[in-house]
């Protein structure tokens, strides 16, 4: 009955990462990790035990920290991922501010002329 | 042959009126390049009536210098002349580095401080840094280039569209760049030139902070550009 809880948490986060897509302000690319870590989330919520065979199949002897384990290298992953996001983005970003500022200077010379 | 000064300014509202002065008095094109100033540069650009392209927004100094570039590959320039905005290079060194251009036929040639005694008086902490960087160079590349932190330089247009479609320029573009250029297989010679202490504002590498930030991301980007180039030989030899 206390996994009802979390599968209500779990339910109402794809429930939200759903919305967000459908109001565009996140694309359906970069939700579908969202996505999977909600399902996922789900999957152990109604089966809490699949966590124990898994822990038991990759010989851990405790089986709470595969799930920590997981928790964690999943935010370094969409951190690193979001962190690559940004760099190019900068690079993206200056590089358009170069052209358009050697298209405005240009416009200013031909006015001028 | 077509030549463009590129001078990248920030800031520079004391020593700007000199300098586009002294320029207005030789035959090459320049262009001043205002990395957004927020001081009056912009409208002593307007008034002295100068070609120059202001950044919409602060883009630091190495993309400034790339804009430059950039103008200079879109606009079919057959050298660019890279000068400093706080009146450090002295514009009648600049035939200096051009007949060197055109003895050494190098694709790059740099203004050297350090190559002759001068009058320009260098900070210890900036000569030494030179000297590491002067070693690594030597060390990597086995080539001697006594002032590989010289914003004064020359380059042709082969560099020109290199340094234009260069995705990630460097933040510093000094010898980690060099390095990068001497790996690629571009060829550099240094001339003798007279430079000058700053005349008025601030240095970009002032206070403490910033001389430890740069050295740190020197030697960050070398290290990267000999892996990656130790990689690329190794993927050619495959």
């Amino acid at each position: 009955m206390k996994n009802i809880y979390f599968i209500i948490i779990s339910v109402l986060f794809l429930i939200y990462v759903t919305i967000e897509i459908k109001k565009k302000k996140l694309s359906i690319k970069e939700s579908f990790w969202w996505v999977i870590a909600s399902l996922i989330m789900l999957i152990l919520s109604i089966f809490p035990y699949s966590i124990d065979y898994v822990a038991k199949w990759l010989n851990i002897s405790y089986p709470p920290s595969l799930l920590f384990v997981l928790c964690f290298v999943f935010t370094l992953f969409i951190v690193f991922r979001n962190n690559k996001k940004i760099s190019e983005q900068q690079e993206k970003i200056i590089e358009l501010e170069q052209h358009l500022a050697i298209i405005e200077s240009n416009n200013h010379e031909k006015k001028k002329n | 042959m077509k030549y463009l000064i590129i001078i990248p300014v920030y800031n520079e509202e004391q020593n700007i009126i000199r300098l586009i002065k002294s320029l207005k008095n030789n035959k090459y094109d320049f262009l001043i390049i205002n990395d957004s100033s927020t001081d009056s540069t912009e409208q002593i650009l307007k008034q002295e009536n100068v070609k120059y392209i202001n950044n919409i927004f602060n883009i630091n100094y190495s993309k400034t210098i790339q804009t430059g570039i950039i103008y200079a590959y879109m606009n079919n320039y057959d050298y660019v002349i890279q000068m400093d905005g706080d009146g450090q290079h002295p514009v009648s060194e600049l035939i200096k580095i051009i007949n060197a251009m055109k003895k050494n036929r190098t694709d790059i040639v740099i203004g050297s401080r350090y190559i002759c005694k001068t009058s320009y008086n260098c900070p210890i902490t900036r000569r030494i840094g030179t000297k590491i960087f002067e070693i690594i160079i030597k060390l990597f590349c086995h080539q001697t280039i006594k002032d590989p932190l010289s914003g004064f330089q020359m380059i042709n247009r082969d560099v020109i569209k290199e340094y234009a479609l260069m995705e990630n320029y460097p933040e510093f573009p000094d010898a980690n760049l060099l390095i990068e250029m001497i790996k690629k297989g571009y060829t550099i010679s240094e001339v003798a030139v007279e430079m000058k202490s700053r005349e008025a504002g601030e240095s970009m590498h002032g206070g403490i902070i910033k001389p430890v930030k740069y050295m740190i991301n020197m030697f960050y980007e070398i290290f990267f550009i000999l892996i990656t180039t130790l990689i690329n030989k190794k993927k050619v030899t495959k």
